[in-house]
């Protein structure tokens, strides 16, 4: 079964996006290279009793325009988010329509999945002691934007949602591509979807990870990260699926690597020896040099031990060059989208290449000196040379993931 | 390189610790059931009343209580089930290349609903860092790779019934390319009492039946749901040449392994999408160069579900094209739904273990037309098809092949 997994390549053909900025694209473009943070004041949930009071959250929507279906009223939050970037992403790939006569499959990524919805049923239930409409609740499942993705487009290939943590985003890219490589499908829509809810958002108080103001990765006392919301979808392609129907790649996914800490539930091995061993596979995967990275797109949270190990990652698998290379965080912008940040991180990265330039991390105070990233700062960064970039996903429980993605021309 | 084996298998389940005790409960179809506390008011009055619990099972010899105490029930299943398997197997060698792949359909239920209590009840400014910790999906699987030094891919799959064979996969298909040396994989579930509840309002599960007993009977046609089961399975696969040089008893083979999608589905129940799911297994069975014809048994994922048996007899039909059917297993009317111990049993038909009739069936049902086993002796298969088809609309197949 793996005989074929090293002929053939795969594209990115198309991209979606929900976030802070809007739904939409264009609107995480934008906003990404506005130099502004799109983390704030939000109402999700009522936080007056939460330690912090600011997220990145997605403004109303989707758009009038957009052709919801008699389905979308019963899609919890997080799986609106799923649909309407996968149709964002198709439309771009020119894949409009059904996807049931191909060979398509859908790998995705969740940590919540409807949990917003689930917190209202629960307090219904533990409340009133009633019988709480099941609606609110069957959109609880963690494969719930995955599955929604699924029936939306019809598929009938593979479907699969992993959940491990922030990495999860990550991991899905990474099984698209070996499902791509091994012929189990020609097109993957791949991507992930969360949407703020309660239980995270105090949980990760309650660990004393998130930062009162919005969220500074690797600046100097920087003090945790800023959670979001969102989805980012990536269609995938074989190669010669997409040539032979005329499809213009907007890049490859040219390789990914993944490894586990085995050390601690939620502090990061101290010199991001995990983190390391990720990158050094999805190198050796994608056939690159350390030499080769053009641009990093970091996990970069802000919270202090994450970016200080994720960073010595670096310096382990790049060498000296690691304080050369621009990096910025996507999550210093539009907040910690937790088991799809790997996905939109992708998007952004997807973004900066076919854009040749590296979006600005905001916020206040000079770059950690203690750590030494070329942060890229305010401003984009224009990369006119730039061919390949890194994008890290390393998660609660220790999973780390790499992913090497490069331009196609 | 010589393809995926199974070198290791390691369960946790109401029938007990090991596989021996798997085996057993198999052996003589007796499912091993308990009341489930329905004291916090989650459930209808005329609700289902038991599940197949772990219960007090003592997992010290595998979890020592200084680690236990800071785990969530999952991980603390999922732990146990890794080194028993990692012991079956003999050790598992260098950990860098080491994968732990789990599947579960909840995650740590108990642990979400205790935060969430609190948080309601005590305010947000009261959660607590550890149950937030150990109430996240991958939580089991991160206390896998921690307890055994696996410092390879970790993932958690979650696609409920789908799930134990989608993470068999992943890992069969990584150390088949030689991207892992080795995996941990399986699945982990655990059944509180609200999980229990609210799959019950669903309709899911067997409920007390006039004589006050909840039955599970897979392809029955009086079948009324499946019993919530909780555990963990861990199966230790890694490849076949290097296990056979480090002297490593070879269970089976994974031979092949597909899933596919029936949009038909809601998001909680199973669809009518047959024609859609036999395409994909068939397909599945063609990459590896496989034939219905080839298959001796199935093992399938039929726990007594009104909508999920009717689709798996369809799909199974619709995949044989008229042909008779080998002869059918359907463990989890011992096991109960969730925990993986299906796939446990799985290696073990493939290894000629003896199966008793099919605990709760009796009476065919005549739109389903298939008629699991009856007991008695079984053929020594060479090509096993276990199947599992999720509500929401997944569905996976995997072949195992007799060493």
């Amino acid at each position: 079964m793996a005989s074929e997994a090293r002929d053939r390549r795969a594209v990115i053909t198309g991209l979606g996006a929900v976030s802070a900025f809007g739904w939409g694209v264009d609107a995480l473009r934008d906003g990404l290279r506005s130099g502004r943070t799109a983390i704030g004041p939000f109402q999700r949930f009522d936080h007056t009793r939460h330690r912090t009071h600011v997220a990145g959250e997605v403004p109303e929507g989707p758009p009038p325009d957009f052709a919801r279906g008699p389905r979308w009223r019963r899609l919890s939050l997080a799986d609106r988010f799923a649909v309407f970037a996968a149709r964002e992403a198709l439309a771009q790939a020119g894949l409009e329509g059904p996807l049931h006569e191909r060979a398509a499959g859908v790998f995705f990524a969740s940590s919540t999945g409807g949990m917003l919805e689930s917190e209202r049923y629960f307090t219904q239930l533990v409340r009133a002691g009633a019988r709480p409409p099941l609606g609110l609740m069957s959109s609880q499942q963690i494969n719930g934007p995955g599955d929604a993705v699924a029936r939306d487009l019809r598929v009938t290939g593979p479907v699969q949602t992993l959940s491990s943590a922030c990495a999860s985003g990550a991991l899905a890219l990474e099984a698209a591509l070996a499902a791509i490589r091994a012929g189990e499908v020609e097109i993957a829509v791949a991507g992930g979807s969360d949407s703020l809810c309660e239980i995270t958002y105090s949980g990760f108080n309650a660990l004393r990870a998130v930062d009162e103001a919005p969220c500074r990765p690797f600046r100097e006392g920087r003090a945790g990260m800023s959670i979001g919301e969102g989805a980012g979808v990536l269609v995938l392609e074989s190669v010669d699926h997409a040539r032979g129907r005329g499809a213009t790649p907007l890049a490859e996914l040219r390789g990914s690597g993944a490894s586990c800490d085995a050390s601690h539930m939620t502090a990061p091995h101290p010199e991001g020896a995990g983190a390391a061993l990720a990158l050094t596979r999805a190198f050796t995967d994608a056939h690159l040099e350390p030499d080769g990275v053009d641009f990093i797109n970091a996990h970069g949270t802000g919270t202090p031990l994450n970016d200080a190990a994720e960073f010595a990652a670096f310096r382990a698998a790049l060498g000296d060059r690691a304080s050369q290379v621009p990096l910025t965080s996507t999550k210093g912008v539009v907040g910690h989208l937790l088991g799809s940040s790997g996905a939109i991180e992708a998007v952004a990265t997807v973004i900066g290449l076919r854009d040749r330039e590296v979006h600005p991390t905001p916020g206040g105070g000079r770059v950690d000196p203690a750590i030494g990233a070329r942060l890229v700062l305010d401003v984009p960064e224009a990369v006119p040379d730039a061919r390949t970039a890194v994008s890290t996903s390393l998660a609660f429980g220790g999973s780390n993931v790499a992913l090497v993605l490069a331009r196609w021309d | 390189m010589g393809g995926a084996a199974v070198t290791g298998i390691g369960v946790v389940g109401s029938f007990g610790c090991g596989v021996g005790a798997l085996a057993e409960a198999l052996r003589t179809s007796r499912p091993v059931l308990s009341e489930v506390d329905r004291s916090a008011g989650y459930h209808l009055p005329e609700s289902a009343r038991r599940a197949a619990l772990v219960g007090t099972a003592d997992l010290t010899a595998w979890v020592p209580a200084a680690s236990a105490r800071r785990m969530s029930p999952p991980s603390k299943l999922a732990v146990a089930a890794a080194r028993m398997a990692v012991a079956d197997a003999g050790g598992i060698g260098e950990a860098d290349l080491t994968e732990v792949v789990l599947a579960t359909a909840f995650g740590p239920a108990s642990f979400t609903e205790r935060l969430l209590r609190g948080i309601l009840d005590e305010g947000p400014e009261t959660a607590s860092p550890f149950l937030f910790t150990e109430c996240v999906a991958n939580a089991p699987a991160a206390q896998v790779a921690i307890a055994c030094q696996a410092r390879g891919p970790n993932i958690t799959v979650t696609q409920r019934e789908a799930g134990p064979l989608l993470a068999l996969a992943r890992a069969a298909a990584d150390v088949s390319a030689g991207k892992v040396a080795r995996a941990l994989a399986g699945a982990v579930d655990e059944s509180p009492p609200i999980v229990h509840a609210l799959l019950d309002r669903y309709g899911a599960l067997s409920r007390p039946g006039a004589d006050g007993g909840e039955v599970a009977r897979p392809f029955d046609r009086r079948r009324s749901g499946f019993f919530m089961g909780e555990g963990a399975t861990i199966i230790v696969v890694e490849d076949e040449a290097a296990a056979r040089t480090r002297g490593a008893r070879v269970r089976c083979r994974v031979r092949a392994w597909g899933s596919g999608f029936d949009p038909s589905a809601s998001r909680v129940s199973w669809g009518r999408g047959d024609a859609a799911l036999a395409r994909a297994a068939r397909h599945m069975l063609e990459r590896a160069s496989l034939a219905p014809r080839d298959i001796d048994l199935v093992v399938s994922g039929a726990s007594g579900s009104v909508a999920g048996d009717r689709l798996e007899a369809e799909t199974l039909r619709t995949l044989w094209e008229g042909a008779p059917l080998p002869p059918v297993l359907a463990p989890k009317s011992v096991t109960g739904e969730y925990g993986g111990a299906h796939l446990a049993a799985a290696v073990l038909a493939t290894t000629g273990a003896e199966f008793g009739p099919t605990a709760g069936y009796e009476i065919l049902d005549p739109a389903l037309r298939v008629a699991p086993h009856a007991g008695g002796p079984l053929p020594s298969p060479r090509h096993v098809l276990v199947t599992g088809l999720a509500g929401g609309g997944a569905g996976a197949w995997i072949v195992l092949e007799r060493a």
